[in-house]
């Protein structure tokens, strides 16, 4: 039900982006543009998730001295590689340790900009939600954690750049007790936690 | 594996009794020192009493203590009479009667005249009480009497400073359970859990009714699995305050902790052997968890389980040979059993798709653990011999982490029935469920084996 109403909102939009975007972008304004009748519906609330995942793995930096992945603060890395495309967080079903195909997407373009920067060493954190006992769910966040790690190693990210650990149910994002929440402590958590000494 | 600095860990170590020696100032140092009193040798009196099967409660008559104290000896005489009051009702032996229903009676004040009221309403026992004041301190005499007879079944004397009047209660309440009942009483029990109340979920320890609340571990991280030693000297935990969590164990009377295994990805769940010379634990290396045991040192690692399931939550078996677990070999999370050394293993629960954390009663005949029933977590039990499993609590609140009295009549847990995880307690076939933690979020409630050393 919800695929199909999203159908409405994201194939339109995804037509605009691909062919209204690009006629669009002459600076000269088309000669159609006060026929209002023909220009596609702009989706209601949000921007399309499509276009997410558009900005280039590595865009041209233009002055080396302002490019935050120079910086020294580990935090600003994150800002930028998520800026970027990379997703901090991938999700899981109750009681799984196996990728969905959002899921391996998402560790896809997460691999690409990894390998695109060698000098990050990687931690990946396996959570779990409050639902069962600590020690279970902690080997649970374990295999997630393990899950992201294998199949980032798959695509080429070495290995010796990543380490995993499991935090179970003991540091979720969100507490309260509804689905709603549990999905969201469901994930492996990856962030840059160390810069190579390698010039 | 990435060398570990030792650093941290062994700071950590020197600066940790510290706090346990604060948290000990409160307590109460000296003992009360039992004596047998010289003013009514108790006979031998032999009271009929119910097998343990049965369930009907002996009829027992509680008058007010006699006694004046002033000053700071008001309260410490009504809270020592409220407390040996509560541990008979919490024993689940007995059906008081108190001041309320015996002001009905016209008692002379002379128990040996009055005999004839008390039976009227049916008591079998009374029991009575007088406190004084020694030289600042608190003398309790405490006896107990047949009702039919007069004479006295049980007649202690305690002394000791107003600040252990709880102990003196809880002594003499254990006293009058061994007397009347034949079994150990467990109001001097004590009960390790979790709790995040002063920040970081660190572990705690708590009487068996929920007072005298001290805080074991200080390491400002994710302290929790707390498992009490079998002579209740020592806490095992994990911790993962240096990174990945291992296994420490707290020495209580000194405050020190110090490793047990912290290699490898995660050391977890810890269960003492009966003797205390082994734990079992799960832990995991290169993304498979594996139960495992060592000794207190971290040496001997044995692995017991193979396979590429989650197995997790051991609980070694009261009398040693078996211990119990957690796997989900069989597609979800169910409770396995094993023999010490690993053979055997064999899966006991087969109702729902969650069953985890196994506690063992403490004659070994019974299993309690949590069991996702219609996606809500419950407390079951099931019966070792007969693999018949009941269901005691019910409705929303995530009811986990079961653990057995040292008599085997209750099980403490939590739940979140009331908006947070609190440590609750039950009667075995699920009555008078009653919290005893009220601050913070309170979790995985271990109860100790009998009475810990003060």
């Amino acid at each position: 039900m919800n695929r199909k109403w999203m159908a409405w909102i994201v194939v339109p939009a995804l037509l605009t982006f691909m062919y209204g975007c690009p006629k669009k972008k002459p600076k000269t304004p088309p000669p159609d543009l006060n026929v209002e009748t023909t220009t596609v519906p702009a989706p209601p609330a949000t921007p399309p998730p499509a276009t997410e995942v558009t900005p280039p793995a590595t865009p041209p930096v233009a002055d080396k001295k302002e490019d935050p992945l120079l910086s020294s603060d580990l935090q600003v890395v994150n800002d930028e590689l998520r800026r970027r495309g990379f997703s901090p967080d991938v999700y899981f079903d109750y009681d799984e340790s196996t990728l969905t195909d959002d899921t391996r997407q998402k560790l896809s373009r997460n691999a690409d900009l990894l390998k695109s920067q060698p000098q990050f060493s990687v931690t990946i954190e396996g959570h779990a939600d409050s639902r069962g006992t600590s020690e279970y769910n902690l080997a649970l966040g374990e295999r997630r954690a393990n899950a992201a790690r294998d199949y980032l190693s798959s695509l080429g990210v070495a290995a010796t750049r990543m380490r995993t650990i499991s935090y179970g149910k003991e540091r979720p994002v969100c507490t309260e007790e509804a689905e709603s929440c549990w999905s969201q402590n469901r994930r492996a958590h990856m962030i840059i936690t160390g810069r190579a000494n390698v010039g | 594996m990435r060398p570990r600095s030792t650093a941290l860990p062994i700071l950590l170590f020197v600066l940790f009794p510290l706090a346990l020696v604060l948290a000990g100032a409160q307590q109460p140092t000296p003992a009360p020192t039992p004596a047998a009193t010289p003013s009514q040798q108790p006979g031998q009196v032999t009271l009929v009493l119910p097998g343990n099967g049965q369930q009907r409660k002996i009829k027992i008559a509680f008058p007010a203590f006699r006694g004046q104290l002033g000053g700071d000896g008001t309260a410490a005489a009504r809270e020592l009479e409220e407390t040996v009051r509560r541990d008979l009702d919490t024993s689940g032996y007995f059906e008081i009667q108190g001041p309320d229903v015996l002001s009905g009676l016209h008692l002379t004040g002379d128990v040996q005249k009055d005999l004839a009221a008390y039976k009227s309403t049916g008591n079998e026992v009374i029991l009575l009480g007088e406190v004084k004041n020694e030289q600042d301190r608190l003398v309790f005499d405490g006896r107990v009497l047949d009702a039919a007879s007069g004479q006295a079944a049980l007649a202690k004397r305690y002394r000791g400073p107003y600040s252990v009047s709880r102990r003196m209660a809880h002594t003499f309440a254990d006293e009058v359970v061994r007397t009347l009942i034949g079994r150990p009483g467990i109001a001097l029990s004590a009960i390790a859990f979790t709790s995040d109340r002063s920040g970081a979920k660190e572990v705690w320890v708590m009487d068996y009714d929920g007072a005298n609340p001290r805080k074991i571990t200080g390491h400002h991280s994710t302290s929790m699995s707390p498992a009490w030693s079998p002579d209740g000297a020592s806490i095992a935990y994990t911790s993962f305050f240096s990174g990945p969590p291992g296994l420490y164990l707290a020495d209580l009377a000194s405050g020190r902790k110090r490793p047990v295994v912290t290699s490898g990805s995660f050391n977890t769940s810890p269960s003492f052997s009966p003797d205390g010379k082994r734990i079992a634990f799960a832990r995991s290396l290169e993304g498979n968890v594996e139960i495992f045991t060592a000794d207190l040192e971290g040496g001997n690692l044995r692995r017991l389980t193979n396979s590429p399931a989650i197995d997790t939550n051991p609980a070694w078996s009261p009398k040693g040979g078996n211990i119990a677990f957690t796997s989900s070999r069989a597609g979800n999370p169910h409770i396995y059993l094993m023999d010490a050394e690993g053979a055997n293993q064999r899966r006991i629960s087969f109702d729902g798709t969650y069953n985890d954390g196994a506690a063992w009663s403490p004659e070994g005949d019974l299993i309690a653990y949590t069991s996702r029933r219609d996606g809500q977590f419950q407390i079951a039990i099931t019966n070792l011999a007969t693999l018949e499993t009941q269901v005691l609590t019910s409705g929303p609140g995530e009811n986990e982490s079961p653990t057995f009295s040292p008599d085997g009549r209750k099980i403490a847990f939590t739940s979140r029935r009331n908006g947070r995880k609190q440590i609750w307690i039950m009667a075995l076939d699920g009555s008078n469920q009653r919290p005893l933690t009220s601050e913070g979020n309170n979790d995985m409630a271990d109860w100790s084996r009998g009475a810990p050393p003060q």
